[in-house]
């Protein structure tokens, strides 16, 4: 058990791609930390940087306050878990589990009771004698924790160890390695292109693009204060609403404009945010979580509100999702495009929103409660939890924060 | 037409669609057991001719039938007896016949293990390691495949007459020359096939066992090698064979009774017009045959099997 200390590590590829920019990150001891970000973000690159099998251009990784350099994969106490797995299809389960201890000359009984113990925890112990083949995915999987948790290392390193099981296995099996972590209690570092897994396993949160560290924060923090308009798309599904704004100073306080419509900024939120009344008179980047959406006809209390045309509703039983057309001019930088498009073939479909440019309509999600009556094509009004505006700057893309005080 | 009679019409092609189907169990598929049948009797026929010779008493092959006249064990006697043969230019024992076989076993079964574990150990940096020269080096040993080795012979010899003047031990009519010049002859397609083998060995299973505490030697007999077994299997067998019927190169290597391998020391009893031993000499192909269709036995089951199953996602 150690912590994982990156200092400035950088890493550039033969071929000059540059996968990893001046990272720096603290992963305290026990803790189970998630690199999360789009294909290409340079997640594995640095986790494979941990375990040694990618040398380090520059910077320092230390384990346990020992800087591991130059230290081989063995050298350095750690176990690793492959996206596919990579079990020894020669070799049976209980030796797939056991293979690290006897190349550590580990002695045959400890060898056996330490299996033992690790097939146990994972529910493994009636396949022992079996080969990799003759297991399903979600066994093999198990093996692949298996022969990772035998040892005892001092970090775990998983990587994406969910993405090739089916949907509803996966759900199971992130409780179970979050369950087995918090057992065993030893520092992981995990690597997903899925933010559901990042915000539902993770003591703390890394998101990176580019090869740069974007924001590292407990998930709850990511969520509701993220540092750009990368992680503000990238973090939540559906994502947040982002659109282009018009700050405005009048008698009743600060306002934003979207389209023709206004809405009110709570007095609060401005004093909170001392940068607000700068941008009076400019535009910004303006962030509405679905949920911070409800059906007007629902909530009777007035409230701010928007008006809008439903496009299509997605009714999921204990919500209804609607696509609900405003006009506003939405914000289609490339932080957001690249938050927002997770999967490698939607990239094209990306690159399309982006050259048709800036329309004058936009589509917001609202997570409506399951009595909301709204159909495709009504003309409803939204009602906007003005308290949970979030903002960002148009240019840098950089949040306009509270402030600490 | 009356309605009875048209229906009558419709229903006969049903019938006879009907017969055909029952009776497709030969009459469609006859062609494949006549393309089978020729197989076999091409794959048969010239062993039907060594095994009549070799039962067969009568020496000449142009005389003898098929289905020889009388069964006889001479031939097999004559090899492993102390008769004298006097042929145009030499005369030699044929108790030399257990000698020619231990002397083509050692050759072909230690061509086949070093040639097995020197094209893995190459195909393994090939296929893993990135180093300069990586490129060169491939393509280097696939242009000199594409010369047969037989042009060499006369610089083989001399190279092996000369390295015999410092190290006796590989010189001219020694069995490790034999060995080492037959390694040489198919270290590239081997090292190529068994680079390709390697390549779809997934790598993070090398990964895994390095960062589980396998150094890469471990990773090498450990988890990579098992895993190569069907071509290591292939490759065996292929250089075991083609070892056991290699002629020329030994004829030149090797010069005494006693270092001649089952090829070079058969040839003695075919070599003379009007002198020939068909009988000994099919006699003694036939008891080359036997290693190599047990080696292939026994190999037949790493050959067959589909190691790398389940190693991944499947």
């Amino acid at each position: 058990m150690a912590e994982v200390i990156f200092d400035k590590v950088e890493k550039v590829y033969d071929n000059d791609v540059h996968a990893v920019h001046d990272l720096s990150l603290e992963i305290r001891d026990g803790e189970f930390v998630v690199l999360v970000g789009p294909s290409g973000c340079g997640k594995t690159t640095a986790l494979r940087m941990v375990a040694g099998l990618e040398e380090i251009t520059d910077g320092k990784v230390s384990i346990g306050g020992r800087v591991v350099n130059d230290l081989t994969p063995k050298e350095r106490d750690i176990a690793m878990v492959f996206q596919n797995y990579a079990l020894y299809p020669h070799l049976s389960v209980s030796d797939n589990i056991g293979f690290g201890l006897r190349l550590r000359k580990t002695p045959k009984n400890v060898v056996e009771e330490r299996v033992a113990w690790a097939a146990k925890l994972l529910g493994l112990t009636p396949y022992l004698n079996r080969r990799p083949k003759e297991l399903s995915g979600g066994q093999r999987q198990r093996v692949a924790m298996g022969r990772a948790i035998v040892r005892q290392p001092q970090v775990f390193l998983m990587d994406e160890p969910l993405s090739n099981l089916d949907a509803k296995l996966r759900v199971q099996m992130r409780a179970e390695i979050a369950r087995i972590q918090h057992e065993v209690g030893v520092t992981t570092i995990y690597v997903t292109h899925d933010q559901v897994e990042a915000m539902t396993m993770g003591d703390r949160v890394a998101v990176m693009r580019r090869g740069e560290l974007q924001q590292m924060a407990e998930p709850h923090k990511l969520y509701n204060a993220p540092n750009n308009l990368f992680v503000a798309s990238f973090i939540g599904s559906p994502a947040m609403n982002i659109v282009e704004a018009d700050v405005m100073r009048g008698d009743g306080g600060v306002a934003v404009r979207i389209g023709d419509q206004e809405l009110p900024v709570p007095e609060d939120v401005v004093r909170r945010r001392p940068a607000l009344s700068g941008y009076a008179g400019r535009k910004l980047a303006l962030g509405i979580r679905p949920e911070h959406l409800e059906d007007g006809i629902l909530s009777r209390n007035g409230g701010a509100r928007l008006k809008g045309r439903v496009l299509i509703t997605e009714a999921l039983g204990s919500e209804i999702l609607a696509h609900v057309e405003v006009k506003a001019t939405p914000v289609v930088t490339e932080d957001v495009v690249e938050g927002a498009v997770v999967d490698e073939a939607e990239h094209e479909i990306a690159a399309d929103l982006l050259e048709s440019g800036n329309g004058d309509r936009s589509t917001f999600v609202g997570r409506f409660d399951p009595s909301s009556q709204v159909r495709p094509d009504d003309e409803i009004e939204l009602v906007v939890d003005t308290e949970k505006l979030q903002f960002f700057d148009l240019e840098t893309g950089h949040a306009i924060h509270e402030s600490a005080v | 037409m009356s309605t009875a009679e048209r229906q009558a019409e419709l229903a006969l092609p049903s019938v006879a669609e009907r017969r055909r189907k029952k009776r497709s169990g030969f009459a469609d598929n006859w062609w494949r057991h006549l393309v089978a049948l020729i197989g076999v009797v091409i794959a048969l026929f010239p062993v039907a001719y060594i095994v009549s010779a070799a039962f067969n008493g009568d020496n000449s092959l142009s005389g003898s039938s098929l289905i020889p006249r009388q069964l006889t064990l001479d031939n097999f006697r004559s090899l492993f007896g102390t008769q004298r043969h006097t042929t145009g230019h030499a005369t030699f024992q044929n108790a030399h016949y257990l000698s020619w076989f231990g002397n083509s076993m050692i050759v072909a079964g230690g061509t086949a293990l070093l040639t097995v574990l020197l094209s893995a150990l190459a195909a393994y940096a090939f296929s893993r390691f990135r180093f300069r020269g990586r490129r060169m080096g491939m393509l280097t040993l696939l242009l000199i495949q594409m010369f047969p080795q037989l042009l060499a012979v006369v610089a083989i010899y001399l190279i092996v007459l000369n390295t015999g003047d410092v190290f006796r031990f590989i010189g001219l009519n020694t069995l490790p020359a034999l060995i080492i010049v037959y390694l040489g002859g198919a270290m590239g397609v081997n090292t190529w096939l068994m680079k390709g083998f390697f390549d779809t060995i997934p790598s993070e299973l090398d990964e895994s066992a390095r960062v589980d505490g396998a150094t890469p030697a471990q990773v090498f007999w450990g988890v990579v090698l098992p895993l190569a077994a069907p071509v290591l299997a292939v490759i065996a067998l292929i250089s075991f064979i083609s070892t056991l019927n290699e002629f020329v190169i030994a004829s030149v290597i090797l010069e005494t009774q006693q270092k001649f391998t089952l090829p070079v020391g058969l040839w003695q009893f075919i070599d003379q017009k009007y002198s020939e031993h068909w009988g000994p000499f099919a006699a003694g192909v036939l008891i080359a045959a036997i290693p190599a269709a047990l080696l292939f036995a026994f190999l037949q089951r790493y050959i067959v099997e589909g190691l790398t199953q389940g190693a991944v996602k499947g």
